[in-house]
């Protein structure tokens, strides 16, 4: 139809160099968010830690080496990395990050963001299973068991954030349009907090869901479905599981930062900090708490599903009175 | 019009010719199939026609018959459907060429299975057309019988012949039960057109109205695959052969649903109790239908039990749209409905095509049992590419067409929870956890179907044969549908406004066609994100492949890269995950709900003798069939034997009952004697038996006629009673009101 009409959100000034600005922003900050935890877990474990800027360095490492395929493998293995990071930084045009508006949102993106996230899944799944390794197929396994019981939750709290500011756009349900629900409706807010919160454990694959620095593969969900990739598709993979920390990351401190309506760039610091103390956040959760058992997780995301059902009730209710 | 009367005589043409020419080697199966592209071509053409010449008058057919001269008519929601069905049927046409052609059974079974698609055809056609009930009725039976022949067509197979019984039983219970009662309610309210009975109902109390819409629910539902009168889905579709199946599941199970909405557009807005139900019953389906699936190990079952689900999603779109209609939500109706007639065809496209596929796999390797299989998109590369579109696109993923239909669904769900007032936003989010749980869940099913099948390495040594070009080519036709729609929804969403906007607003005018323009014109960004996705894939396929530059190491110590072992070098494909174990932690997850069965056998003692090897099988039973039905039937079978010996215990008369017994007296001698007689088929009892039997309907007639004083008024009476019972409690207590209505049903019976 008309594809012209597509509301672009740039801010006044509207030229390229901002636009770029934001973009290489946003696409640079990923790697920094991972390190900020690397060195959170250093920190607590007595050590210096990484440098800051290893994780650059792993990607550019792994971007300069070459690739090997299992001759197991087909067309669909070599599928995965791309159609996951293509999918993510799709995603990416529609998530507000270091800003309160996002670049390329429409009427109904929050459903077209999350099953893009879908869809990487599905790939980052299928790639592992065409190995034809056990490891990789029990991870794959665990995969889709836990962002099956992760979907409800998150579409729950999605309704949640559209009911209080009815609308259905991401960047128009987050942010400042929250301020009137945290002042009316707070204690649901806070439960969509705690909720995305778990959901943002769970699909990166963090403590205590998974251990992404573990040393035994059966123990593993999203290492070791990635176990034979190499070279610039385990670049892409490392990537793209930084890159969906930041989104995610992003959707909760905008839901969780109501009052804050700076523009330009202090906002994009003061977002920048945000996310920084997410991973901070992260990073003592990793360092302080066990890995539950695999049979637990389950219980973990039931209770995330539980809170936002919770939310949603409240929502309703305060629309109601 | 003209392209419709024409596909119709086509394809009745191709079914005689296809008997006349039995003999003649596949020639009846070539003429028959010609015939069914091409009156499927023409029924696309007929439905286009709708969109382009938008003031068609209703064509009627010169054949009256006592109860009024039939009716074919084409609105936007018939052409809709018509749409979905040609271009499913143009595909399974071509598509059964290469299948049945290379068939063992004899040319006759074939020709003869050609004649039968092309009569399912041409009834579905009548069916969608129809303006009355009696064609509406006509067509609905033809559609019946037609499909189960064909289900049964391997009737050496006594799961064929299962199959097509339970769903022939199952159709005509429900027409029985719920169908006839409830055409016979609207055509005591409304006559025998549709259009008389839209006008009829509009005026009628809404517990009528409600009544009418459980009945259709009930009736419709058995067709649609409802749960939980589902079960014949997963019977009926994996023993039809495959271009059958595909057709079942594309659109005769469409039919239902077609019957639905048929009915909810003659209904009008219904208490908000009824969307709510449609809600709650569509994602039961939805859920239960997905979960049964990924604990199915026959591939072909496997895609029944996903039609359950997505029969289910229809549903929820249905409900909301339902919801918006009682509301008066415009928004939350379009959505909802435009969502659930998007995902008409959509799923008619991708579920033909998986069904398509997984018999192109079944043609490969003679087998669909998921387990057996793997590694086949090495042999069948082509094949395992339609398959995955096919899969991405039934999990709601983009960039496919499944996604744009579920879009819609959320978008009148989300719009829901927003919009509607008292405790309707609840039920809402109901559907929506329902539809985000089916995602998910289905995201699992197929992940497990296409990497177990297609990806790894083969599980056992089975032959596989290349797929016929005719096949490919066939399928081929319906990814690019599913591709198309996808990434240009915009097309699809013009297509069906004019249809889902009928529920909300008649006439369609311009200004309400702008209004929904204005709904649905995000479908048009999407297309635009959808084309960013794929340039993002090729942008990183480029720059992959100018880093890496040729170092791809496919060099190891045998010659060739291995996969990573854990250092163990002896990897043998058994050690795959399978199907059943991928599943098995979903399945365990929701063990509270599928109750499965675990059978284990361990070798015991230090050392266990070599006759007994380790297994594990896993096996989950329907609830509704063993909790429900099983019982059910069981009961009516005992029940029937008890009447049909007259005798408490069920036992057949036979001729050694005829003498006195020990047990026995004189009278129930007799009786056996007689019983055993006609059961013998002595045909001079069987006379006296009809005789006796008629002049007893006899004498009960003469008795019974002057009672009800006359035949006219007996046919009236349960209309009038309908409308002045005081028993029923009716909102309207007026009497010029229900004069109206009496002279509405009985012309001339208030005149001034």
């Amino acid at each position: 139809m008309n594809l012209l009409a597509m509301t672009i959100h740039l801010p006044v000034p509207g030229v390229a160099a901002v636009v770029t600005a934001q973009v290489l922003g946003v696409l640079l900050l990923p790697p920094l968010l991972m390190s900020v935890i690397a060195k959170t877990k250093a920190w607590f474990g007595g050590r210096d830690g990484p440098p800051w800027l290893q994780p650059y360095f792993d990607l550019l490492k792994l971007f300069r080496k070459g690739a090997v395929y299992s001759h197991t493998t087909t067309w669909v293995f070599r599928a995965g990395p791309i159609v996951s990071l293509a999918a993510l930084l799709t995603a990416t045009t529609m998530i507000p990050v270091l800003g309160p508006n996002s670049w390329l949102g429409f009427k109904g993106d929050l459903i077209l963001v999350a099953y893009l996230f879908a869809l990487g899944r599905m790939f980052t799944v299928l790639a592992a299973m065409d190995t034809g390794s056990a490891f990789e197929g029990m991870g794959s396994a665990r995969e889709v068991t836990f962002a099956t019981m992760s979907e409800p939750a998150l579409f729950l709290c999605l309704a949640v954030l559209a009911i209080s500011t009815g609308n259905l756009q991401l960047d128009d349900m987050l942010g400042t349009n929250l301020a009137g629900a945290w002042h009316s409706v707070g204690p649901a807010m806070l439960l969509v907090v705690g909720a995305l919160f778990i959901i943002l454990l769970t699909e990166c694959s963090r403590i205590p869901v998974d251990d992404p620095l573990t040393h035994l593969e059966l123990t593993m969900i999203h290492e070791v479905m990635v176990l034979d990739h190499s070279g610039p598709d385990f670049a892409y993979i490392t990537y793209g599981a930084a890159l969906k920390f930041t989104l995610l990351g992003s959707l909760l401190v905008h839901a969780a930062m109501p009052q804050v309506a700076w523009v330009g760039l202090p906002g994009a610091l003061l977002w920048l900090a945000a996310l920084m103390a997410l991973a901070l956040l992260v990073g003592i959760i990793e360092s302080t708490m066990a890995r539950l058992r695999l049979n637990r997780v389950s219980l973990l995301l039931a209770g995330a599903t539980v809170l936002s059902g919770l939310a949603v009730l409240l929502v309703l209710f305060n629309k109601l009175a | 019009m003209i392209f419709l009367t024409s596909s119709l005589l086509v394809l009745l043409a191709g079914a005689v010719l296809a008997v006349l020419l039995a003999r003649h080697g596949r020639a009846g199966l070539m003429v028959s199939l010609v015939a069914m592209v091409l009156g499927s071509a023409g029924y696309v053409a007929a439905a286009v026609g709708r969109w382009i010449d938008t003031a068609a008058p209703p064509q009627r057919l010169i054949w009256p018959l006592p109860l009024g001269a039939p009716t074919l008519t084409i609105d936007y929601l018939s052409a809709w459907f018509l749409l979905t069905l040609g271009l499913l049927s143009a595909v399974v046409a071509v598509y059964s060429w290469s299948y049945f052609s290379v068939e063992t059974r004899s040319t006759r079974a074939t020709a003869s299975v050609g004649a039968v698609l092309c009569l399912l055809v041409a009834s579905m056609g009548v069916l969608l057309c129809a303006g009355d009930v009696i064609l509406f009725l006509v067509g609905w039976e033809m559609t019946s019988l037609a499909a189960f022949f064909l289900v049964g067509f391997h009737d050496e197979d006594p799961a064929a012949r299962h199959g097509a019984w339970t769903y022939l039983i199952a159709t005509h219970l429900s027409s029985a039960l719920f169908l006839v009662p409830m055409f016979a309610l609207l055509v005591a309210v409304g006559g025998w057109s549709f259009a008389g009975i839209g006008a009829a109902l509009g005026v009628q109390d809404s517990t009528v109205r409600v009544l009418i819409f459980a009945l259709g629910l009930a009736g419709f539902g058995v067709k649609a695959g409802f749960m939980p009168v589902h079960v014949w889905l997963p019977l009926a579709h994996p023993v039809a052969p495959t271009p059958v199946s595909a057709l079942l599941s594309g659109v005769v199970v469409k039919i239902g649903i077609y019957g639905l909405l048929r009915l909810l557009m003659l209904l009008g807005p219904l208490p908000g109790s009824c969307g709510t139900a449609m809600i709650v019953l569509g994602a039961v389906s939805g859920v239960l239908g997905v979960l049964y699936a990924l604990a199915q190990h026959d591939i072909k079952r496997l895609l029944a039990y996903h039609t359950v689900e997505n029969i289910g999603i229809i549903g929820i779109g249905i409900g909301v749209g339902m919801l918006g209609q009682t509301t008066g939500h415009p928004l939350v109706a379009l959505l909802g409905y435009s969502g659930a007639l998007l995902h008409v065809l959509n799923h008619a496209l991708f579920k033909g095509l998986l069904f398509l596929s997984a018999g192109a796999v079944i043609h490969a390797t003679g087998t669909g049992q998921i387990d057996r299989l793997g590694g086949l998109a090495k042999k069948t590369p082509l094949n395992a590419l339609l398959f995955l579109l096919a899969a991405v696109a039934i999990c709601g993923l983009p960039p496919l067409n499944g996604f744009i239909s579920e879009w819609l669904i959320y978008g009148g769900l989300l719009g829901g929870t927003i919009r509607l007032p008292r405790a309707l936003p609840g039920v809402a989010v109901v559907g929506l956890a329902g539809l985000a749980l089916m995602g998910g869940l289905a995201l699992a099913c197929f992940a497990k179907v296409f990497s177990v099948v297609f990806l790894g390495s083969p599980r056992e040594a089975l032959t596989a044969h290349a797929t016929p070009r005719l096949m490919l080519g066939s399928m081929s036709a319906l990814a690019v549908l599913c591709l198309l729609i996808g990434l240009a929804p915009s097309v699809a969403t013009d297509l069906i406004a004019p249809g889902a906007a009928a529920f909300v607003v008649t006439p369609y005018s311009t200004s309400a066609a702008s209004t929904f323009d204005a709904i649905l014109a995000p479908a048009g960004h999407l297309s635009a994100l959808l084309a960013l996705l794929l340039a993002l894939v090729i942008i990183l396929l480029l720059v992959r492949h100018l880093m890496i530059r040729g170092q791809i190491v496919i060099t190891a110590a045998s010659g060739r890269a291995g996969t990573w072992g854990c250092g163990y070098p002896a990897l043998t494909p058994r050690i795959q995950y399978t199907a059943s174990s991928f599943a098995w932690s979903l399945i365990r997850s929701f063990r509270r709900l599928l109750w499965p069965h675990k059978h284990l056998v361990v070798p015991a003692g230090a050392f266990p003798s070599g006759d007994i090897r380790a297994e594990l099988s896993t096996h989950t039973n329907d609830i509704a069939q063993t909790d429900i039905f099983s019982p059910f039937f069981k009961g009516a079978a005992q029940l029937a034997a008890m009447i049909r010996t007259v005798s408490l215990s069920g036992h057949v008369p036979t001729h050694a009952d005829a003498a006195i017994g020990e047990d026995r007296g004189p009278f129930r001698t007799g009786w056996y004697s007689l019983l055993s007689a006609v059961r013998r088929g002595s045909i001079q009892v069987c006379v006296v038996y009809v005789a006796a039997t008629l002049v007893l309907v006899f004498m009960v007639e003469t008795a019974w006629q002057p009672r009800s004083g006359g035949a006219l008024v007996e046919r009236t009476a349960p209309a009038i009673s309908m409308s002045a019972d005081p028993s029923q409690p009716t909102a309207r207590p007026t009497a010029t009101r229900g004069a109206d209505e009496l002279n509405h049903v009985l012309p001339g019976a208030t005149r001034p």
